[in-house]
């Protein structure tokens, strides 16, 4: 057996076969002058060929999108008229014409900077190819020989052989050139064939007696396993097709434990696009909107138009509760047109709520556009890096300003639109009972909140080994935080790393948390967890693991534990 | 000759497939269309040539139409070479 380590891979899953190589096509192209009386004749030939390329391309394209640019490319003039003026002007053949037609616009694209249009050569090729073919009166075929379970190894494929690929009998391929980008690869993903692309040299690796098999889940490939080895990838392969399975059916069922304890899954977003991935991923709603990437991604300060435009889409595409932090600059975020001040201490200074607060102007145009949006759908209002009630009711107070200015003007908006905070800091930890009873929800940010705690600067390397969210502090604080909201009768949420992390995520559902915000990416990973899991004995755990004095303990204690 | 900037927002930029969606749409028209990227300006007719000038994201093209519609034609493909967005 031999391991290959392999670097890029076009397509996920496991595929094993005989391999079966395919050989680069020879063709000998004429390179003889014709005649000037011949003229006329070669220009027709080319030209029943294009029109024959086109119709083919034309059924194809109905298919995919790929033959549609592969039919323009057919009927384009530059390699038209180019082909007809080197017959015309240069004496050459059609054949000859063709092929140096073809290689001049190739080269013209492998000239190019950007991978992505340096990869459209091979579309140019792909055509020329089909042509030639036609003109020379070949058939290609290059699989016509497969009779049984194969995986096909290739110098590269273009889309045309791919489009032709028996994939009852294909089980993945392996191409020596193209990237990921490449339209071969694009095509793998769509069909769900494991694929690896720009495997340099394979071919020498391997004859057609050669037993492959592909994983590219580890991005390995295996020449010739034993027959015990291949019995542990056909495993392999079989509890990723469960778990693939798996994945699908809970995507709709709700994140529900064994014991019938139901949490809801959120997701982290930061434009319209995150959104429409969320609602894909089958998020119940958006747990964190950061408004702060539409003033970080902007040359101004976004208008209130602008900021009601995304927060509408937003809304509308999750059609669930989406929660919009207000602006959350300051620390390491800044903004291009906006100078803030030198400061000692950033993270300690000048940013988030503090920033809003005074900047009444900014604040209250973003606080418009969100209650405007809330006419369609149901948005929440967060303030970040609250320390203390005076800011809850100042910001408040702002946000009731806003109302009244918009009811004047007659403008729709949701009357009791909810307000919350993020929990974040030591302060708003303590004097969370406090701020319980004037706010609507918490949702906690464990990122901050264990910097703070903690007193570690993330950024610093030389102490960042003690950033540990595990830490008894930050486990203590987030118990504390949910227990006082729950004593208040709000929801708790969490919109930091952690509530996505596999090891936090049955303390945090044996606490009581409520809302579980993350990635959309995350969500139906931790879903699958939450509902192998028992509440009853979550909460056992939460309660044993915030009674451990150290980080080390926690960490012990986990990993025997699950 | 009439002629309008727009920006590439598309992550993918112009690529392939909306390429060819232009060439159909300029196709339509009698008019003569260019697109301009910097010093390269292409014809729009021609998928080849819009592909060559490899506008990525946040790329400031320039659309022109020269020719009885030009009216039609530049509305409709710099609306959607605007609205590219994936």
């Amino acid at each position: 057996m031999k391991k290959i380590q392999v670097a890029n891979r076009a397509s996920k899953g496991i595929a094993m076969g005989q391999a079966f190589i395919v050989e680069p096509q020879k063709w000998t192209i004429s390179k003889e002058k014709i005649a000037e009386s011949a003229i006329s004749v070669e220009q027709e030939k080319f030209a029943a060929v294009v029109e024959e390329a086109v119709a083919e391309l034309g059924v194809l394209a109905e298919e995919s999108e790929i033959f549609a640019a592969h039919k323009e490319i057919a009927e384009d003039d530059t390699l038209k008229e180019t082909v007809a003026m080197k017959i015309a002007e240069d004496g050459k053949n059609a054949q000859w014409a063709l092929e140096e037609a073809v290689n001049e616009i190739v080269e013209m694209f492998e000239a190019m900077e950007d991978e992505y249009f340096r990869e459209r050569a091979a579309d140019i090729k792909d055509v020329g190819k089909r042509m030639m073919a036609k003109l020379l009166g070949v058939k290609v075929d290059p699989f016509s020989g497969i009779k049984e379970e194969v995986i096909v190894v290739a110098q590269d494929l273009s889309p045309s052989e791919t489009a032709t690929m028996d994939f009852s009998l294909v089980k993945g391929f392996v191409t020596e050139l193209g990237g990921t980008t490449s339209h071969v690869a694009i095509m793998a993903r769509s069909m769900g064939i494991p694929a690896f692309v720009g495997v340099m040299d394979f071919r020498k690796e391997v004859t057609n007696d050669t037993y492959l098999i592909l994983d590219a889940l580890d991005k390995e490939i295996v020449c010739d396993p034993t027959p015990f080895e291949k019995s542990e990838y056909v495993k392999k392969s079989e509890e990723y097709a469960a778990h693939k399975l798996l994945l699908e059916k809970i995507k709709d069922l709700p994140a529900a434990t064994t014991d019938k304890h139901v949490v809801e899954l959120y997701a982290n977003a930061g434009s319209v696009a995150d959104v429409k991935q969320a609602a894909a991923a089958g998020a119940e709603g958006i747990g964190l909107f950061r408004s702060e990437f539409l003033y970080m991604e902007n040359v101004k300060f976004p208008t209130e138009d602008e900021q009601y435009e995304a927060y509408k889409a937003s809304v509308e595409a999750i059609g669930h509760p989406m929660i919009i932090r207000t602006l959350d600059i300051g620390g390491d975020k800044g903004l291009p047109y906006y100078m803030f001040p030198e400061e000692e201490n950033p993270f300690l200074g000048w940013r988030a709520i503090r920033i809003s607060l005074e900047l009444h102007d900014v604040f209250c145009t973003q606080l418009r556009a969100i209650l405007r949006a809330s006419a369609y759908g149901k948005i929440k209002i967060m303030y970040p890096m609250v320390t203390s009630l005076r800011e809850i009711r100042e910001a408040n107070a702002l946000l009731a300003e806003c109302k009244d200015q918009l009811r004047a003007e007659g403008v729709a908006f949701d009357e009791d639109i909810e307000c919350g905070i993020m929990i974040e800091t030591p302060a708003a930890v303590m004097c969370a009972e406090d701020f319980a009873k004037e706010v609507n929800f918490f949702s906690i940010g464990t990122n901050d909140l264990t910097q703070y705690m903690l007193a570690v600067d993330r950024g610093n390397q030389r102490i960042s080994h003690l950033y540990h969210s595990f830490h008894p502090a930050v486990l203590r604080s987030i118990h504390h935080v949910i227990l006082a909201g729950h004593k208040a009768g709000i929801e708790v949420g969490m919109c930091g790393e952690f509530a996505g992390e596999e090891l936090a995520v049955p303390i945090l559902l044996g606490m009581g948390l409520d809302e579980f915000s993350m990635s959309s990416s995350e969500i139906t990973t931790v879903k699958a967890q939450i509902r192998s899991l028992s509440f009853e004995e979550c909460q056992t755990l939460a309660a044993e693991v915030c009674a451990l004095s150290t980080t080390k303990d926690v960490m012990e204690y986990l990993d025997s534990h699950m | 000759m009439i002629t309008r900037e727009v920006l590439m927002k598309s992550k993918a930029g112009l690529h392939a497939r909306p390429a060819s969606q232009v060439v159909a749409m300029a196709k339509k028209y009698e008019s003569k269309i260019t697109i301009i990227n910097g010093e390269k300006e292409v014809d729009a007719k021609s998928i080849i040539k819009i592909l060559t000038i490899g506008a990525k994201e946040g790329t400031q093209l320039v659309v022109t139409a020269d020719g009885a519609d030009e009216v039609a034609a530049l509305e409709e493909i710099a609306t959607f070479i605007a609205d590219l967005d994936e």
